[in-house]
């Protein structure tokens, strides 16, 4: 069958996502849509015009077994994150450089919302979340605008932005670990629109806080951020 | 029933599931934990009405939460909305589960028995309301209304019970009493009729919004 003939695609994708697309066929479909864009944006579409319909369903509340089976399956219990709000501007200890770039101590003082992972016996990642350095009309604290986790040896930092962060082509977002005293270590180019997987630098330990620099192509020439900082986190201890 | 169906609803619950699927993607348990407080009764409900064996329903909610822990790192938030997605996942489960257990008697009672005292149009075993039901009042926005009206009543019933009850083609024909190729034919229009329709909405606003506008020229 020709699946780029939009018809077809649309045909089986509205079945499928109605759900009257079964046996061979629907697992037919379900090994070639990814390899289909056709397919794939049929079912896409399908998707949002149908999945709505599920609202007028009334809720119905599992058992509370199956919440604890399903930590099960993740291994251990969650522990709850603890959730630090930095009340004022905190100088960053020794990190003089930083006092000179615009919009640090605003950031700071818009209190840093960072939401870290208890480090378990078997190295949990450690997760920061973002904020944006700017400055919103009514002077709120912006959305958070990255996630970041850092793999529990510190060997790995995978990045995604929660916003849609809009960056000329010109220029580059470089993530940054910044010690509690000393300079920032580079650990690497970030993408602005999708996840990016960094491991190029080991994030120190002592580190105190994550940062994203804007930056020329290819990143900052010298050792430490030549652009402003657009976004900070700050890692609890 | 004054249940509705607001897509603008759909998309604001969607926008604070996004950070927290985000953040479940990179490990975080907590965010997943509300993530499944926030959902769980949702997605658990879809799955019942596809699976009504409330054991096999769980299990079921189950292996969705544990995948979605699993791949919440690949999910996209610029191609699809959180709950879309997660509905998505929670229905085909539910679809797949029924292949497991078609053999199961529980099965076999929803379509045999006593459904000759049953108006196939508005069959309820229970209290739960039935797919027609569901339908309408997920269609309270305008434009579905009127898309709506278009179809025939067993155009409407039969895509009712294949998208809420998870019923395949040969089901809703035995069901309704009707030659299988007559319903893949009204589910076919049906979808085709809707799609139509939703996809002209926005442009029939547009449009009323410019006659509106050379009327006061």
């Amino acid at each position: 069958m020709d699946y780029s003939r939009p018809e077809l695609a649309d045909l089986l994708a509205a079945e499928y996502v109605t759900g009257t697309l079964r046996g061979a066929a629907r697992r037919r479909f379900e090994a070639l849509s990814p390899a289909h864009p056709s397919l794939r944006n049929a079912m896409r579409e399908w998707q949002d015009r149908l999945m709505p319909l599920t609202l007028s369903i009334a809720p119905q509340a599992p058992s509370a077994n199956v919440w604890k089976r399903i930590q099960t399956q993740m291994g251990g219990a969650v522990k709850p994150a603890v959730a630090v709000v930095a009340p004022h501007a905190s100088r960053w200890g020794g990190l003089a450089f930083w006092r000179g770039l615009s919009g640090f101590a605003t950031a700071a003082a818009l209190g840093l919302l960072v939401l870290v992972n208890t480090p378990g016996p078997a190295l949990a990642p450690v997760v920061v979340v973002l904020s944006s350095t700017a400055v919103s009309a009514d002077g709120s604290a912006l959305p958070a605008s990255f996630v970041a986790s850092i793999s529990g040896d510190g060997r790995a930092v995978v990045t995604k932005p929660l916003l849609n962060v809009s960056l000329q082509t010109d220029r580059a977002l470089e993530l940054w670990a910044v010690p509690s005293a000393g300079a920032p270590k580079s650990l690497g180019l970030i993408s602005a629109n999708g996840a990016s997987v960094v491991q190029k630098n080991k994030v120190p330990p002592g580190t105190a806080a994550l940062a994203v620099s804007l930056e020329p192509p290819g990143g900052s020439p010298t050792s430490t951020p030549s652009g402003p900082v657009l976004f900070v986190g700050k890692l609890s201890s | 029933m004054t249940t509705t169906t607001s897509p603008l609803e759909w998309t604001d619950r969607s926008r604070e599931l996004s950070e927290l699927l985000a953040r479940a993607g990179l490990g975080d348990r907590a965010a997943f934990a509300t993530l499944y407080n926030k959902t769980s009764s949702h997605l658990f409900a879809v799955v019942l009405r596809i699976n009504r064996d409330r054991g096999q329903a769980e299990d079921v909610l189950q292996e969705i939460y544990v995948n979605v822990w699993r791949s919440a790192s690949s999910f996209d938030a610029a191609q699809s909305q959180p709950l879309t997605w997660l509905t998505r996942v929670a229905r085909n489960r539910a679809i797949d589960s029924l292949r497991r257990t078609q053999t199961q008697p529980q099965f076999e009672n929803r379509f045999s028995g006593e459904e000759e005292d049953n108006d196939v149009y508005d069959d309820k075993a229970d209290d739960a309301p039935g797919p027609l039901d569901l339908l309408s009042q997920a269609s309270d926005a305008r434009a579905l209304t009127d898309c709506m009206q278009d179809l025939s009543a067993p155009q409407r019933q039969s895509v009712a019970m294949a998208f809420y009850d998870g019923l395949s083609h040969a089901e809703v024909a035995e069901k309704m009493g009707q030659p299988l190729g007559t319903v893949k034919s009204w589910v076919r229009r049906a979808l085709t009729s809707l799609k139509g329709c939703l996809e002209s909405a926005a442009q029939v606003d547009v449009s009323a919004a410019r006659v509106r506008n050379s009327k006061d020229c």
